[in-house]
């Protein structure tokens, strides 16, 4: 009740300092009854410092990924990727040909979500580093409900190792659910993976229990 | 790029790969991702199919009148019948959670416009089978073309300097066995070949103490060890030569010669014919059913049939029976007896030696005794050629299967009124029966004698049918491969598909009074009496040849004679194990045929 209440309360708030009125929608109620399964490739690992190269995400409806309806888009950047980066996202100076101007592609994302609940793999950082961009242009934070994938997972583990020390890399909970690895891990691979793992954990009746 | 990633991954999905680009592209947009527990019912009579799928992971049942009917797996996609016809027999339930592609009815009707998708989904059985054979053979053709020039035998390269004589080289040559002579002048080679030798020492009178590099005029022309061999016979043709010298890293290591190219290409299965003629000792026989094998693997390569490969195979091996035949047997007896092979090589479907399944009719006038030494002895010499014995002891060295005429047709009376499994197996064995030596009219007398005798003897047959249904067919293993990495996931092709076919038709080669032994020929001769239609004996003969084309792998790569047999259907391609899904359907068709026909629902 007092999480509710604090919620809402955070929300109008933070709509109170939308900028931009052609953005209200991110507020309204979700009538899609779709989730959104997002993942970022970005410069680093530090929200404030680093940039975003490229989003992916796929809508998630009843027990199916709307492949059909991927969203993709690669972000022009103020600097030059460093080459440390470019061996853990493959994204390299050249990949960015296609790229458009950082505020179109956030806004284009932003229509592409909605006001869906956002489903992700350690999302928190995905979400913060969207929100630089965001509540520069638009003055507000994301106001989308969040569902972290990890979390469902763990609380799925715990009964299983009650001692803790869950494994909770990607590839590990990957592996556990038995989701197939689609190969190249890049933005638009890594959030259909997640939503087959998301999927799997909230489909099925516990049979994770059983086939882990 | 990610979405090119799910295209790739579509369009490596028969027969999606022949859509264009932008028809792939076209497609993506209408894929989605769908997510299903176990025992989802996915489409039945009641439950209209609403979308085409491909699976990514987990597995699929199809159950016709609650038998299980097939079982898909990944890479698998279904049911383009029950969206045409809109209208299905089948269920379709979930059997392991299923992550799979959706393409929406009337988004997959659309692609039936594609000329080349749609003749894959519409056509029948028998097309649909020889249409993915076809491409099958195409990619056991490539191996053959695409294997590597160091695969082959090469000749020692014999490098000399230029400033040595003729005769010194022409020595070096001797020594090294070689065929040409490669001239070394600073970093280049040249090439002496006897023509040269011929033409520009022998006919121009040159002295064989001047220096080689006098004669040595043509450059040499490589070729990378790793390589392809098509690309050798490719530039040898081209150029009209004889042979390529073969570098590695930029160093001469050997020399291919064209004759061992094209014996390589070559089939030469009539040059072993001849071999096996002229052989006049068992060292010399040993030496050609060594080349029996890489036959088998050279004609698998090319993409000939097994059941060619089998008939090929089974000649060869029977000219090498009727040569140890008189090798073993004192000529004065040769024709008082008749030497039988029975089993797979009485059908003439085997490929390496199986086990011996031998037998020998005696006449009624001779001693039997005179043929214990001489059958002895042709038993050990097979063995020496490498045919494994009998583990069920059916050799001619043993009394039970070397009889006199009369002795034999005892043994058929008998047959005919014991029940017992272990008879009903050794008249199993004696229905494939061939001549291979001797007097082969013992052998026809011998089979009127059992037409007449089982005549109207439906109760035997049917008993003897029975052993039809003894081994399930294996469709649900292949599930089993997905789902318990632990266990041996092995198919027993012999047991699940082959016993079925090749005994069933057997017994009804019995009743219906066939002479042939070959399966095929029995099935093609069953179909001339009307017994199975036209259509039925296609599909049997097709997935006869499909399980048995894909033993002939198993057999090639098994190491020893325990697991001739199996196969891991994981190793196979995925159109291979389509092909032997549809044959393993086929072979439950004809279970169910054998059953009505010998009503065999009612034999205890």
């Amino acid at each position: 009740m007092f999480k509710n209440f604090f919620s809402d309360f955070k929300k109008k708030r933070n709509l109170a300092k939308l900028k931009d009125e052609k953005f209200r929608f991110l507020f309204e109620e979700d009538s899609s009854g779709e989730y959104v399964v997002f993942d970022t490739e970005t410069t680093g690992l530090n929200p404030k410092k680093d940039e975003i190269l490229s989003i992916g995400a796929v809508k998630i409806k009843d027990n199916k990924i709307l492949t059909s309806q991927t969203f993709e888009i690669y972000l022009k950047n103020s600097a030059e990727i460093s080459s440390k980066s470019i061996e853990i996202h493959h994204i390299r100076p050249c990949d960015l040909e296609n790229a458009i101007d950082a505020k179109e592609g956030i806004e284009r994302f932003l229509h592409f979500i909605g006001s869906r609940t956002l489903v992700g793999y350690y999302l928190e950082f995905d979400v913060a580093i969207v929100n630089k961009y965001i509540k520069k242009s638009l003055g507000i934070e994301l106001p989308n409900e969040m569902i972290e994938v990890s979390e469902i997972y763990f609380d799925r583990m715990m009964p299983l190792i009650p001692q803790g020390n869950i494994d909770l890399r990607f590839d590990t909970i990957l592996k556990k659910c038995r989701v197939p690895d689609m190969g190249a891990h890049n933005a638009v691979n890594d959030a259909i993976m997640t939503a087959m793992i998301y999927l799997k954990l909230t489909q099925e009746n516990n049979n994770v229990k059983t086939s882990i | 790029m990610s979405i090119l990633d799910q295209k790739q991954l579509i369009a490596s999905i028969h027969p999606f790969g022949q859509l264009s680009s932008r028809e792939l592209d076209v497609l993506m947009k209408k894929i989605d991702i769908a997510y299903y527990t176990k025992d989802t019912l996915l489409i039945s009579k009641d439950l209209e199919s609403i979308a085409f799928y491909i699976i990514i992971k987990g597995t699929v049942h199809e159950y016709i009148d609650e038998q299980l009917h097939n079982v898909y797996s990944h890479g698998d996609s279904f049911d383009a019948d029950a969206l045409i016809y809109g209208k299905t027999e089948s269920r379709f339930v979930v059997d392991e959670d299923l992550i799979c592609y959706e393409i929406k009815k009337e988004d997959f009707l659309d692609l039936m416009q594609n000329k080349e998708i749609q003749s894959y989904f519409l056509q029948d059985f028998i097309s649909r089978h020889k249409h993915l054979k076809e491409f099958d053979a195409q990619s056991d053709f490539t191996p053959f073309l695409m294997a590597r020039v160091s695969e082959m035998f090469l000749h020692k390269a014999c490098i000399v300097d230029a400033d040595v004589s003729i005769y010194e080289a022409l020595q070096e040559q001797k020594k090294l066995q070689a065929k040409v002579i490669i001239v070394q002048k600073d970093e280049s080679y040249c090439i002496v070949t006897d023509t040269d030798l011929r033409e520009k020492v022998l006919l121009e009178r040159l002295s064989i103490d001047g220096k080689i590099s006098q004669i040595a005029k043509n450059e040499i022309i490589t070729i990378q060890s790793n390589d392809f061999l098509f690309n050798a016979l490719l530039i040898m043709t081209h150029k009209g030569i004889k042979r390529l010298i073969v570098t590695e890293d930029d160093k001469i290591v050997g020399v291919l010669e064209q004759l061992d190219l094209l014996s390589f290409f070559a089939n030469h299965s009539h040059l072993v014919a001849v071999q096996i003629q002229k052989a006049s000792s068992i060292e010399e026989l040993q030496f050609v059913s060594e080349d029996i094998k890489n036959l088998i693997v050279t004609l698998r390569a090319k993409g000939v049939k097994a059941r060619y490969i089998t008939k090929l195979v089974s000649a060869l091996n029977e000219k090498i029976y009727k040569k140890v035949f008189e090798m073993s047997v004192p000529k004065e007896l040769q024709d008082k007896c008749s030497l039988l092979v029975m089993g797979s090589e009485g059908r003439a479907e085997q490929t390496i030696k199986t086990d011996q399944d031998n037998a020998l009719i005696i006449s009624d006038d001779v001693d039997e005794a005179l043929f214990v030494a001489p059958m002895e002895q042709l038993n050990s010499y097979l063995l020496e050629l490498g045919f494994p014995k009998c583990k069920g002891n059916v050799m001619v060295s043993n009394p039970f299967w070397r009889k006199t005429l009369h002795d034999f047709q005892l043994q058929i009376k008998e047959w005919l009124s014991s029940l017992d499994e272990k008879e009903l197996q050794n008249l199993s064995i004696f229905l494939d029966a061939k001549s291979v030596a001797g007097e082969e009219s013992y052998l026809t007398t011998l089979r009127n004698y059992l037409y007449e005798n089982f005549a109207h003897r439906e109760d035997v047959l049917a008993h003897l049918a029975k052993a039809v249904l003894y081994f399930e067919t294996p469709l649900s293993l292949f599930s089993g491969f997905v789902l318990q990495k632990e266990h041996n996931n092995k198919l027993d092709l012999k047991k699940g598909g082959l016993f079925a076919i090749v005994h069933g038709v057997r017994v009804l080669a019995l009743q219906y009074k066939i002479d042939e032994t070959n399966t095929i020929e029995r099935i093609k001769e069953l179909n001339n009496r009307g017994v199975i239609d036209k259509n039925f004996a296609e599909e049997l003969i097709e997935s006869f040849d499909t399980i048995a084309s894909i033993r002939l792998l198993a057999l090639l790569e098994a190491k020893n004679l325990d697991e001739e047999n199996y196969i891991n259907p994981q190793k196979l391609s995925k159109n291979q194990r389509d092909l032997l899904k549809d044959s393993f359907k086929v072979v439950n068709k004809f279970k169910k045929f054998m059953s009505f026909h010998f009503h065999l629902n009612m034999v205890v």
